[in-house]
């Protein structure tokens, strides 16, 4: 039976058409994709995977809790450091991937949101360092609102204002920056891993390998 | 064999399929993996680390440590002079309002929050204190008087106060001199803060549930003690301190651009420079997503060509392949792998 | 109270600093890492790197 006017069944075939399973999850790589630096991808998502999983303990017990127990300041550490982990290695990722011009062949939106979930990343993690109720969160809030004060963000989005900003960081923000790589990774399963760049662009000989990009027609 | 450029079209196009060799790879393993590794990195970190945790200060405490700061701004958000009561919206509309050429952004999004530093700091406290007829005396007399003695008033008294000195219990001995009801108010209100009651009176409103501290942080931070302690651990502006975390810690290294603007000119010398920055960053992190499209900054990685090292294993073949004579029929694929595993994708 | 620590962080920091440049020694040492380690994933081998190579 066909779509039709069955909107369930257009959207499923829509959605298998655009991802197929076996491009969605492929048990095979390109053999050209022989470096470490391929890694810095997958170590970025493991460290959101800390960084969510250290903060819906920490959620569990409420913002108060680490402070005066030695099990919620260790969950705490753990959270901080999953976040200097999870920017160390998204920033080496976009080095690795602007050094491979990996945008090429209609891989743009793949560069694009990734940029943007780092762009979001940022006032992600502002947000959950203004709701540590500490000092350095008491310092953060003070500064960074002239900041935004002066820019007219913080006519709406009030960083002395602990119940908002706490709600932005375990929720709202989390989930734009969990979409964003989500969409970020269906992206690079749509248009495959960036080939090499062509052998012409080093002089090597035209009569390259059949099947490895080349010169284009 | 000369190197050919290929143009940016053409580069797009020899990139977007491929027909080469596949090798088995498991994904799924390997984000396990990955997940293993570096949750023991951050369990190792946080082992040998810790995280650090430096306890709020409180108003109290900045009553306590320095009474004349306190008296000080607590006059100055009386007679409007400080930088809450001068800020602009989204508090009021005072004077000082960020700008950019013809940009008014923070004017635009009007006053949000508004706050009133003389009633909000002084006034509703004060009138918090059950049972004190001379204060209530005093501040109804400071409040019938003209501006121009208000003036002369709060003027004399915040110059004392440069040259006050604490007595015991914290309190404020002060030269005598033309201060009208000053002092009266400022004893009670310092009283009252030193015991607690300001902290949880700033926090109050006209609803039982509170989680907006904005009262209470922007009166200390127009005073001193959040910036002593600041500057004590390297978190002033000028000190690149949006990059610093307290103690020895490593900060968020990741806005070292963000904070690089607030050392020179003329952001760190701009009335306006918190604007500026933020339009600088602005423009700058719309770049950053669309390099893809702008011309030169995404040529630097040809022009910087790491990328031969990155794939020095498929170059190395690809010039294997080129350099042997040509089979029967045709060059096959350079280095041939495994034959494709089932479910690799084609293209 | 908290587990301490084997290192203790909870000191003022070292700072370098130079003209304008003013930074903490923890934050250096995070950006020499991330360079270190950027380079050292470009430049070590891979395993099974040399398996297709032809002999």
């Amino acid at each position: 039976m066909s779509g039709g006017r069955n909107w369930t069944v257009r959207l499923r075939e829509a959605g298998v058409r655009a991802m197929p399973p076996e491009k969605l999850l492929p048990d095979g790589q390109p053999v050209y994709m022989s470096s470490w630096i391929y890694l810095f991808g997958v170590l970025t998502i493991a460290a959101l995977v800390i960084i969510i999983g250290s903060g819906v303990i920490l959620g569990l017990k409420g913002p108060a809790w680490w402070h005066y127990t030695g099990i919620g300041h260790f969950f705490n550490s753990v959270h901080l450091w999953a976040v200097e982990l999870f920017f160390f290695f998204m920033v080496i990722h976009l080095w690795g991937k602007f050094f491979m011009v990996a945008w090429r062949g209609g891989r743009a939106r793949t560069w694009m949101s990734g940029a943007i979930a780092f762009l979001i990343a940022i006032p992600c993690a502002f947000t959950g360092y203004i709701s540590q109720q500490n000092f350095d969160a008491q310092w953060i809030a003070t500064q960074a609102k002239d900041g935004l004060n002066s820019t007219g963000i913080g006519a709406f989005f009030n960083v002395l204002n602990f119940g908002q900003m706490y709600t932005y960081h375990v929720l709202l923000l989390p989930v734009i920056v969990v979409t964003l790589v989500a969409a970020h990774i269906l992206l690079v399963r749509r248009s495959g891993i960036v080939p090499p760049l062509p052998l012409s662009e080093l002089g090597i000989g035209e009569a390259a390998s059949e099947g490895v990009a080349g010169s284009a027609a | 064999m000369k190197r050919k450029r290929l143009s940016t079209a053409e580069l797009n196009a020899a990139a977007r399929d491929y027909e080469g060799p596949y090798k088995p790879y498991d994904l799924v393993k390997e984000l396990c993996i990955a997940v293993v590794v570096v949750g023991a990195l951050a369990l190792l970190l946080t082992i040998f680390f810790s995280s650090p945790d430096e306890p709020p200060s409180t108003i109290a405490q900045w009553a306590h440590q320095l009474p004349a700061d306190f008296v000080t701004t607590a006059v100055s958000e009386l007679d409007g002079t400080s930088d809450t009561a001068q800020y602009g919206p989204p508090y009021n509309n005072g004077p000082s309002a960020q700008f950019a050429w013809i940009l008014h952004p923070q004017a635009w999004l009007g006053v949000s929050h508004p706050i009133n530093t003389a009633e909000d700091y002084v006034y509703e406290p004060l009138a918090s204190i059950p049972g004190d007829p001379p204060l209530r005396a005093a501040t109804a007399t400071y409040k019938a008087a003209s501006s121009k003695n208000q003036t002369t008033w709060t003027t004399n008294y915040t110059n004392a106060l440069a040259k006050a000195t604490v007595g015991p219990g914290d309190t404020l001995k002060v030269a005598t001199g033309n201060y009208g009801p000053v002092p009266k108010m400022m004893d009670a209100l310092l009283a009252l803060a030193q015991s607690g009651g300001l902290d949880g009176a700033l926090l109050t409103s006209s609803q039982f549930y509170q989680t907006d501290y904005t009262k209470p942080l922007l009166f200390m931070a127009d005073g001193s003690l959040l910036a002593d302690r600041a500057q004590a651990q390297h978190l002033l502006g000028g000190q690149w301190g949006m990059m610093n975390e307290t103690g020895s810690y490593p900060g968020q290294v990741w806005l070292w651009l963000y904070t690089f603007w607030y050392q020179i000119p003329p952001w760190s010398t701009s009335a306006n420079g918190d604007l500026l920055v933020f339009l600088v960053m602005g423009v700058l992190s719309i770049a950053l997503v669309l390099i893809p499209f702008i011309p030169g900054l995404r040529d630097i990685p040809r022009w910087l060509p790491l990328y031969r090292l990155i794939w020095r294993d498929h170059y190395r073949e690809a010039r294997l392949a080129a350099s042997r004579p040509p089979a029967g029929g045709g060059g096959t694929g350079g280095g041939g792998g495994p034959p494709e595993p089932s479910g690799a994708a084609a293209a | 109270m908290s587990l301490a620590a084997i290192v203790n962080l909870n000191h003022p920091a070292t700072y370098v600093h130079w003209h304008f440049f003013d930074m903490s020694v923890s934050n250096i040492v995070v950006i020499v890492l991330m360079i270190i380690v950027f380079f050292a994933a470009i430049l070590l081998p891979f395993p099974g790197s040399r398996r297709r190579s032809e002999s």
